[in-house]
């Protein structure tokens, strides 16, 4: 049980503060507890923002997405704390618009558009629609009151560390890190005593096995890494300095991706994919290119991709809107007495 | 070369999933149900917009396409019935629904009663213009 505390306190900590304000801000009679709930809440974002950081270095991408993920987050507990819906309405459009941020830092420029003029424009709009049609005057139960709010934050609670708790699991890079710390360093390597201090001395190791550990390491983990040429341009005797450093450079994109995709399951290499949506993600690559993270014309991608593997779906798709809204008009639809 | 892993999007789309269900369980108005359902909906869409980035192909974006698409017609579905529940009750309380609950469950009774809105403010009115206010003519002597 310790262990498992140990071990995961940087998930259970921030998700146990989060939960602790989201359980104080619900809607209750007595508001005496809401500004202690906002101190806490705040906590626990602050929390988890402090511990996904993982270096120091500061980049316009990190920046962006830890201010898109910190104003979901909080436009997601204000949804939650609102007595009034019309600004729960509104904080679920902020909600709306910072997903669509990270959707576009993923390079997904279309779906940030759709979403925005889907969720943004069309949904929240009608649902402050139907806020203004049912509006209430004075205080109703349904705003002001919350059903079992310490059960249902202990069900969110158990739901979010049991998750964060995989990820931390499944997602660890701080192996890759290390990794990535030590190739950094051979690329930049001008003598052979760097390479030395990071590879350690050749000369120290046992005869038959010549291979520092660091290349079994690197060849165990996900990146298609060539053991023997490295070997080879180690053991030569007037060290090849540069010709090992532009090897390196050229293998840490690799890894690089390779960090930024661990734990990311990968199909099986039988199974056949269609290339429509862009290079599958099982498929051999020739010697000498690299994986792009996404396809560069993604917009045109994305619909090439939508008419021809997924054309049944978005005829079904199609269909199901033409449904939905005959549906939804014959449930509203007043009907006179003796009309129907 | 990018810091920002998997990883991270992930853990953030947890959290907007956890925080969709926290206010679906917790929540007694229809309407605000409902946007906590969507608000689940946008972080299983951001999930599946982050492994179509690092898996570097579009399955992901299609899907969260169609995604959309469902909530679409889930949002125009699930306004016409809170619609049509409203005229029925009177009310978005999904409480008063409760006799829809398994039989074997106690109902929930709300015990402390609400407090009284508040008396509407009486303001004072002013009078009409063009028209002399009725007060009384004061005997006053001009000498």
């Amino acid at each position: 049980m310790f262990d498992f505390l140990w071990e995961y306190w940087a998930a259970l900590f921030p998700a146990a503060l989060g939960f602790a304000g989201i359980y104080l801000l619900l809607p209750r009679l007595d508001r005496q507890y809401r500004l202690l709930g906002a101190a806490l809440g705040g906590a626990g974002l602050l929390a988890a923002g402090w511990f996904l950081v993982e270096n120091d270095a500061v980049l316009p991408e990190t920046i962006l997405f830890y201010a898109f993920s910190a104003l979901a987050i909080l436009g997601g507990g204000l949804m939650l704390a609102q007595h009034n819906p019309v600004h729960a309405a509104l904080s679920f459009a902020l909600v709306v618009l910072s997903t669509c941020g990270l959707f576009l830092l993923l390079a997904a420029p279309f779906l940030m558009a759709a979403t925005i003029i889907v969720y943004a424009g069309a949904i929240v709009v009608t649902f402050l629609f139907v806020i203004m049609l049912a509006q209430q005057a004075g205080l109703t139960s349904a705003d002001q009151r919350s059903r079992e709010p310490f059960l249902a934050c202990l069900a969110g609670f158990v739901l979010l560390t049991a998750l964060l708790c995989v990820l931390q699991k499944n997602y660890d890079t701080h192996k890759f890190d290390a990794l990535l710390a030590k190739i950094q360093e051979l690329a930049q390597a001008k003598t052979e005593k760097d390479v030395k201090r990071v590879l350690g001395d050749p000369a120290d190791r046992p005869p038959g096995n010549m291979s520092p550990p660091l290349f079994a390491e690197l060849e165990k983990s996900f990146v298609d890494f060539d053991r023997g040429k490295a070997d080879l341009l180690l053991i030569q005797t007037p060290m090849p300095v540069a010709k090992l450093a532009t090897f390196f450079q050229d293998f840490e994109e690799q890894v690089q991706r390779a960090r930024n995709q661990v734990g990311a399951l990968q199909p099986a290499a039988d199974l056949p994919l269609s290339s429509f949506s862009g290079l599958p993600p099982n498929k051999e690559l020739a010697k000498g290119k690299v994986r792009h993270e996404m396809p560069a014309r993604n917009v045109a991608g994305l619909g090439r991709a939508l008419f021809t593997d997924y054309l049944l779906a978005v005829e079904l798709a199609g269909t199901l809107l033409l449904v939905a809204s005959i549906g939804a008009i014959a449930i509203a639809a007043r009907h006179r007495e003796g009309l129907r | 070369m990018s810091l920002v892993t998997l990883h991270n999007y992930l853990a953030v789309a947890a959290i907007l999933f956890a925080l969709g269900a926290v206010g679906f369980l917790a929540r007694r108005n229809l309407i605000i149900m409902f946007l906590s359902a969507e608000m689940m909906l946008q972080g299983v869409a951001l999930n599946l917009v982050a492994f179509a980035r690092y898996r570097g192909n579009l399955q992901g974006q299609a899907f969260t396409l169609f995604i959309l698409t469902v909530a679409a017609c889930e949002a125009a579905i699930a306004l016409a019935l809170i619609l049509m529940l409203f005229r029925r009750r009177k009310s978005l309380d999904v409480s008063l629904w409760q006799d829809l609950r398994e039989p074997d469950l106690e109902p929930i009774v709300d015990e402390e009663p609400l407090p009284a809105p508040p008396e509407p403010e009486v303001l004072p009115h002013l009078t009409p213009a063009g028209r002399e206010p009725d007060h009384p003519r004061e005997e006053t002597s001009h000498v």
